[in-house]
Formats: structure tokens, sequence, C-alpha cells
């Protein structure tokens, strides 16, 4: 039992860190699912929603900064809606994937220059103090921080009230039409625009929640947005177009990247974690091509 | 029966002359059947291609028409049921084993690389027949030389053939549509197949175009001698070109036989003239 | 009427299968190449060949490499940093492990060896298509980073992790000074792009490009598409490769797993969008755009009175290349290359615009 203690604190610790994966990757499917644009710049907006809201919070109330955070954001879909995405529309997905890169340029650079570029903290009312669990089982107990437990409890309750909205409003209705067929969704009077600036609002608001809980966790930084960058393998994992997907190859990976790094780290010389997500990836691409949960692809001629 | 009149035989001429040149078994389907799921695409499907005719496959829409040309040239696998391909027999044929036998097709919604010239289209019909190695191709030197220029010139004569001269050097999604057809048989006869599918060559075509098209089926057919698969709407056409037809209604076979016996097939006037023409 | 068409007649297909048809583009190209040989080693000063000409060439080069997966096969590539890292540790190897290897021998099999990884990291493209190749590629990308910080042998157990380049002796002809420098990597970029063009004019190249355009249809007259972009991958990252050893042995001279980072990759992909996909003379054009670029924003504000932190230039840099990649794929997908053609056919009619 002595040997358990910190595999299981390791684990823990990647289930929580695979919280946060998962939250980003969450934008993504939600971006894809109605749109078919595979949004490279998920990452960026989790940096530009936290740096925003770090900044606003500064001399506004919180509240009040969340609210303001985002208005930012849905400004943000509506004018990458108009100025990225309509001119573009019926474009090759490559096309339209190089064009979020560049979005995600712009968004690093334009961030940066309107809110600064130093490390921020983030200061979310939670104790930092760690919490030992399980102390009568295991010496010293299980270490496990407040803030990665609110984190997980936040993206629980965001995937429970997505399912709803996708399931049981007309909205949601109309998203999962226009992810079937575009044309025959516009064809029944869905308006592909106002669709459009709906996912991307709500992925705004996604990203800004994972910007929260990364920010509280890591500080409000550039980083940020090459951290989100490990949600693309989640997303592989679990299958583009699939909500438990993501939240389930977050977890994968988080605890999977953790736990190699503490068996099998050492004997390599470290940082794995930095990697293996994407070799991880790799690997189950290349026996299931459509990712874990993702709907397999038939090809028309 | 206006449109085909065009050619310069008459129709008894070139049926007497066709009588002469149609030969052996070169295709056949044998037992084919194809499920999408719990979609039947094809059920228990039989016939054949001889070498040499013009064979029309024709039925309402979603008759699995295009499925089986499908599976004919490797796309599609059917669960069941094989093809017999000059002899050799297939239960799966791959895309790459098809076109390295003989076969080429076009398609229903022009299938052409939109990023390349015409010519350079057409001359992606000759890959097969080039040898070039690596660096040969990379200093253009030898057959990386020699090639280009045969191939070229024997692109040319297609290019010629089809009347398509003046669009060689345009990339082909600039082109109308008609020609972009002509072009996609262009590439078709630039692999010199022995058998050409050809899905709906005539779909969309005013009625010039169309003449022009069936001219050039034609004198495929008899300059070259091959053998031509086509799926076509226009019955008039159907009727006129084609030497056997054979009928297809929800993925069977409702008929096989000459133009004159599928006419007067009360099944085939049931399910589909019937229906057609009121 | 700079340009006149008119009365030149090509009679033979070899003729009108020239890279340059025109007897105004062969001039130009003999301009060109007269400049860079000649011209420029004499009057250039050695900030110029250092800072930016020399780099200028070697991203070229790089570029070239992507263009030909990207803008030519269609296949979208994350890791081209990667490939240069590969080239530019095993010629490192090579060089030190092998020291009786001729260098340029060093140089040729760098780059088999980055074709080899390319090879393998393109596996994964006969299941997978566009985005997750793009995760695939970045997965290279990840690994190539780490592999080369953390695996010590490959660095050869350096204590900062920071290796330096052998003498650049080529067969007795000992190559420091910059002017020599850059008549190497002319000759390799010249060399290089020579066989690029033959290549995508040649039988290889077209199945590229029908693989880029539809790969179905591909299939249908004969092509493999297994062999056609696995070949795809292993000559630009042969290309990249190449470039990956220049830029270290002949630029740098010494350095660090952090100069072929995930940023060298996304610079290169900005090159082949800005510069045009699916043309040499784009890949030229791209390199120069985004070599020139950060040295005007650093000086420009400065001539005009404006001071700005280093820190601001990047960001500012940062909002430019975005900016300009969304505005290329949304008005001109071939990039500059395809401008510049636009602008030779205006001067083809100039002055009478009908």
């Amino acid at each position: 039992m002595a040997e358990l203690g910190p595999v299981l604190e390791v684990l823990l610790g990647g289930l929580m860190s695979g919280v946060l994966y998962s939250l980003v990757a969450l934008g993504f499917v939600l971006i894809f699912k109605a749109s078919g644009v595979f949004n490279f710049a998920q990452g960026a907006m989790v940096l530009f929603a936290a740096l925003s809201l770090v900044r606003l919070s500064e001399w506004l109330p919180f509240p009040v900064a969340i609210a303001l955070t985002i208005a930012i954001m849905i400004a943000l879909a509506w004018a990458v809606e108009r100025l990225v995405l309509r001119p573009l529309v019926g474009q090759h997905g490559l096309i339209l994937f190089m064009a979020t890169i560049g979005v995600t340029f712009f968004l690093d650079g334009f961030g940066q220059t309107i809110w600064g570029s130093n490390v921020y903290q983030l200061d979310l009312g939670i104790s930092a103090s760690p919490w030992f669990l399980l102390e009568n089982l295991f010496p010293g107990g299980i270490l496990v921080s407040p803030v990665d437990v609110f984190a997980a409890a936040v993206a629980g309750s965001l995937v429970l009230a997505l399912s709803i909205f996708f399931h049981s409003t007309k909205i949601g209705r109309a998203l999962r039409a226009v992810a079937d067929d575009h044309q025959a969704a516009q064809s029944v009077g869905i308006p592909l625009n106002q669709i459009w600036l709906i996912v991307w609002s709500t992925a705004g608001v996604v990203a800004l929640v994972a910007g929260m809980a990364w920010g509280s966790k890591l500080g409000v930084q550039f980083s940020l947005s090459f951290v989100a960058l490990k949600a693309l393998p989640v997303l592989i994992l679990g299958g583009l177009t699939s909500i438990p997907g993501a939240i389930l190859g977050g977890l994968i990976v988080g605890a999977g990247e953790k736990l190699a790094e503490f068996y099998i780290g050492p004997a390599i010389g470290g940082g794995i974690e930095y990697w293996f997500a994407y070799v991880l990836a790799l690997a189950v691409l290349l026996v299931r091509p459509q990712g874990l949960f993702g709907e397999k692809i038939i090809e028309r001629v | 029966m206006a449109v085909a009149s065009a050619p310069v035989a008459t129709s008894a001429e070139r049926a007497a002359r066709r009588e002469r040149r149609i030969g052996e078994v070169l295709l056949a389907v044998e037992n084919i059947s194809l499920r999408f799921g719990g979609v039947r695409a094809l059920s228990n499907v039989s016939f054949d291609i001889r070498r040499g005719e013009i064979r029309a496959i024709i039925g309402p829409n979603g008759a699995g028409k295009s499925s089986m040309l499908n599976v004919i040239n490797g796309f599609y696998q059917p669960q069941e049921g094989r093809i017999v391909w000059k002899g050799r027999v297939f239960t799966r044929m791959r895309p790459h084993e098809a076109a390295k036998g003989g076969i080429a097709r076009t398609f229903q919604n022009i299938a052409l690389f939109k990023g390349m010239s015409t010519l350079d289209n057409i001359m992606t019909g000759r890959i097969l027949k080039m040898r070039a190695s690596f660096l040969e191709q990379a200093f253009r030197i030898g057959r990386g030389r020699s090639e280009e220029l045969r191939e070229r010139a024997f692109v040319e004569r297609i290019i010629d053939f089809l009347e398509i001269t003046h669009i060689r050097h345009v990339p082909v999604g600039k082109l109308p549509y008609g020609l972009q057809k002509r072009v996609e048989l262009a590439r078709a006869l630039a692999m010199e197949p022995e058998l050409l599918l050809l899905d709906e060559p005539m779909a969309g075509m005013n009625l010039e175009e169309k003449e022009d098209m069936c001219r050039f089926i034609l004198d495929v057919n008899e300059e070259f001698g091959t053998t031509v698969a086509l799926i076509e709407h226009d019955m008039s056409v159907v009727m006129d070109i084609s030497d056997r037809v054979v009928v297809l209604d929800y993925g069977r076979l409702l008929a096989d036989g000459t133009p004159e016996e599928v006419r007067n097939d009360p099944a085939v006037i049931e399910a589909y003239l019937g229906v057609a023409h009121g | 009427m700079i340009y006149r068409e008119t009365g030149q007649f090509r009679t033979s297909y070899a003729e009108d299968q020239a890279i340059f048809r025109l007897r105004e583009d062969r001039i130009g190209i003999a301009a060109i190449l007269a400049i860079a040989w000649v011209g420029v080693p004499l009057l250039a000063d050695e900030y110029l060949l250092r800072a930016i000409l020399i780099p200028f060439l070697i991203l070229s080069l790089a570029a070239i490499g992507l263009n030909l997966l990207l803008g030519y096969c269609g296949q979208i590539s994350l890791g081209t940093g990667a490939f240069m890292a590969v080239g530019a540790y095993s010629a490192y190897n090579l060089a030190l492990r092998l020291p009786e290897l001729p260098l340029l021998l060093d140089f040729f099999l760098a780059g088999l060896i980055a074709a080899g990884v390319g090879i393998v990291f393109g596996l994964p493209s006969f299941r997978i298509k566009g985005l997750y190749l793009a995760v695939a590629t970045l997965a290279l990308q990840f690994f190539a980073d780490w592999a080369f910080l953390r695996v010590r042998w490959f660095t050869n157990y350096t204590p900062s992790g920071s290796v330096t380049a052998p003498v650049l002796d080529f067969f007795g002809w000992v190559v420091d000074t910059e002017r020599e420098k850059y008549w190497l990597c002319l000759a390799f970029v010249c060399a290089i792009a020579l066989l690029a063009k033959n290549l995508v004019r040649s039988r290889l190249g077209r199945s590229w490009m029908a693989i880029r355009d539809m790969d179905i249809a591909a299939e249908i007259i004969g092509i493999r598409p297994m062999h056609a972009k696995l070949s795809a991958f292993a000559v630009s990252s042969f290309v990249a490769g190449l470039a990956g050893v220049l830029w270290a042995f002949v630029h740098l001279g010494s350095w660090e797993p952090l100069a072929f980072s995930i940023d060298m990759s996304f610079r290169l992909l900005f090159m082949v969008i800005i510069g045009g996909m699916g043309s040499i003379l784009g890949s030229f054009l791209g390199a120069a755009f985004i070599t020139i670029l950060p040295i005007f924003l650093n000086q420009a504000p400065a001539m005009i009175g404006i001071r700005l932190s280093t820190a601001m230039v990047s960001h500012l840099e940062f909002m430019i290349f975005g900016t300009l990649i969304v505005l290329f794929l949304i008005w001109e997908p071939h990039g500059l290359a395809r401008l510049w053609q636009i602008g030779k056919e205006k001067m083809r009619l100039w002055p009478f615009p009908y």
C-alpha cells in the first residue's frame, strides 16, 4: 500500500490536468461540429480570454470583469465569423484550418499588445494550500490541489449545461441540424451565420472558463497558448465530433502523460509530458483513424 | 433519333460493321451484391460486356448504376459475387489494378484536377505508361526527357481528336461544364483503355454538345476499337448508339438485351419507361 | 510592351515544355542569376550577407521543401522545423563520428536521413487526411524538440546542449568568409530549385498534384496514393533536411535545439502561404517577405521617430503575419507568385490594356 500512494497521487493529478485539456478540446469540438472548421485558434482564444479577464479585474469588480470578458469573446466570435469565415465559405477544410492559424497569430499578438505580456496572477479566491486526502490509508495522504478540484467541478457542470443546451433547446436542435448537413439545414430556414456566431461565442465562453482554470493554476501568460495545443491530441483520441470523446480523451491524455513521466520518464531523461500526448494520439490514429469515439467517414464517389 | 444521326455512316451500316467487330466476353460481373450498412445498393446482379461493343446501363435514379461502375473499377467492394476481367477472376478489384488492367472511367460529377491545366490533366492519364526513374525526372535526362516528349505527342493527338487544342494551357477549373466533360474523356482516353466506363457523359449538356459527345463516343469505339460501357438517361441516345442495354431497378437486374428487346420488355416499360414517359 | 509574345513561335514540344518559354523571361532569369552570382557578392557588405541574404537563401530552400509537400501534394506539415533539425543533427553526428567522410557526403546523407524520417511520419497520411495529418506532424515537432534536448548522445554530451559545426571544408575549399558562405548557399539553392522545378513538371509532380486536387480521381488513373504521398514526404523532408544543415552549419555555426522549434515550422508555413502554394518562385518571394518584414518593423518606426519596444515589435509581427495569412487565403491563395504573374500579364499588354 505504501507504493500505491504516490501512484494514486500522480494519477489524480493527471486526471485533474486532463480535465483542463478537455475544456480546451470542448471548444474545438463545438466549432468543428457546427461549422466543420478545425479551429486552431482555440488555444489563442483561451489565452486571450484569460488575459482580458485578469487585466480587467485589476480595476473592475470581478463579476463585471467576467461579464465584460464574455462580451469581448462574443465580439471576437462576431469578427471571426464576419471577417474570416464568411469570405471563405465553401473552401477546402485545409484552407480554413490555415486561416485559423492566421487568427491564432493575430490574436496572440493583439492580446499581448493591448493587455501586456507579463505573467499575471489570477486569483479566484480559492485557497492555494493543498488538501491531504485519505491520510489514514497512506502515509502523508494524497496531495490534491483545491484549484484542480474547482476546475474539475466547473468543467463537469459546463459539460452538463452544454449537453442540456444541445439536446433540449431549439437552438441546440438547429445546431445539430447544421452539423449534419449545412445545405439541408439552410434549406429548411436555419440561418447559418447566426448559428456560427452562437457556436463561436459559446466556444469563446468555454475558452474563458478554460483560461480561468489554467490561469489560476499556471498564471496567465503566453505559454498558455501552447499548453492549449495539447487539446489537439486529445481531440484525435476522442474523435473530432464527440463531446464525451473530448472529455474522456482529456482524462486519458492527462493521466497517461503523468503516469508515463512517473514510470518511464526517469529512464529516458524526463520531459516525456512534452510529447507523450502527441505520440499516443499518433498511435491511436494508426489503429483507428476516426478516433476512439468519432464517427466513421464513408466516402462517396 | 436525330441526336446521333450526325456520324457519316447510317445506323444500318454501322450496325453491320459492329457485328463483325464485337468479340469475346471482356468483362463479366457475376452475382454482385453490395450493401452500405443496411442499404442494399446492388443485389445479385450479373451481366457481361463483350469486346468492342457499346453497352448501356440504364435505370431510374437510385437504381445502382453508378455503384455498378464503382464496383467494376474497384471503388466499392461488393460483399458477394466476383468480377471476371479478361479471363482473370477478382473477388475484389483495386482502383489501381483496374487502371493497370485497362479500365478507365469518367464521373457523373466531373472529377478533374482543378488546379492543373487541360494538358497536365490529360498527361496524368499517361502516368502508367511512363517509366523514368526519380533521378531521370529530377535531372530531366534520359527517359525523363524523352518520355515527356513522346507522351506529349501522344496526348496532342487526343487533344486534336476531341477538338480542344485552344484550351490546352487553360486551368480546367476555369473551363465551362461541357468542355470539362470533354477534358475528362480525353484523360480517360489517354490511358488507352480497353474498357471505357462513362458515367452520364451527356448529363447537363445542350443538344449540340450532346451530338458532339455522341460522335466522339462512336468514333472512339470505331477507330480505336475501345469497348464502352455508359450510363445515360437520354433514352434516344441510348437506343441509338448502344449495342446492348442492361436495365437496373432498385439494385436488381431487370432486363438485358438489344435496345429493341429492352424497349419492348413489359417489365421495363412498367418500371422505367412507363414512369418516365407516362 | 515589355513582354511581347507575338513572333515567338514554339515549333517543337521540347520548346513548349521549357521552363521559361518567353525570351523576356529567359533574359530576366539570366540577369537575376548574374546579379546573384557576381553583382551581389561584389557589392553587398558583410552585414547584408550574414543577416539577410544567407538566411533568405536557406529559408527559401526550406520553403521549397514545404511547398513540394503542401503546395504540390496538398499534405499539411506543421513539423518542417523538425525535419530541418533532423538534417542538422544528422550532419553534425556524421561529421563528428565518421570524420573520414567528405563534408558534402555528410550533407547528402543528412538529407537522406531526414527523408527517411519524413517517410516514417508520412505513413499516417495514408490513413488520415488534412487536419489529422497536422497533428501527426506536430507530434514529430514536439518529439524532435524533446529528443535533441534530452537524448544527450545527439549533442555528444556537451554540458550546455549547444553544439558547434565543424570547419566547412569542401575537398580543400574552406568556406569561412561571408561571401563564400553566400556562394555555397546560392549553389545549393540554385541546384535544388532546378531539380524541384524538373520534378514538378514530370510524372512525379503531376501525380502529387493529382492527389492534391482529387485523390479519388487520381486513384482511377492508376496513381497509388500511398506512393505519391510518401514520395512527396521524402523529397520534401530531404530538401528541408538539407536546409537545416545549411541553417546550422553555415548560418548559425553553433546552435541549440530551440533553433528548430515550432516557431520555425510556422514561419515556413507562412512563407509558403504568402509566397504562393504550388509555386517554386513563390517559395523565394515568401522567404524574402518573411525575412525582411521583421527587419523593416525594427527599423521603419525608428526612422519616422517612433520608438517601439522589442516586445512590441514582435507582437506587431504576429499580428501582421496573422492578418496577411487570412487576407492571402481569402483573396489570393496562390500568393505573391500569382500577383507577380498577373503583373506580368499586365506588362504583356501594356501600354494597351486590350
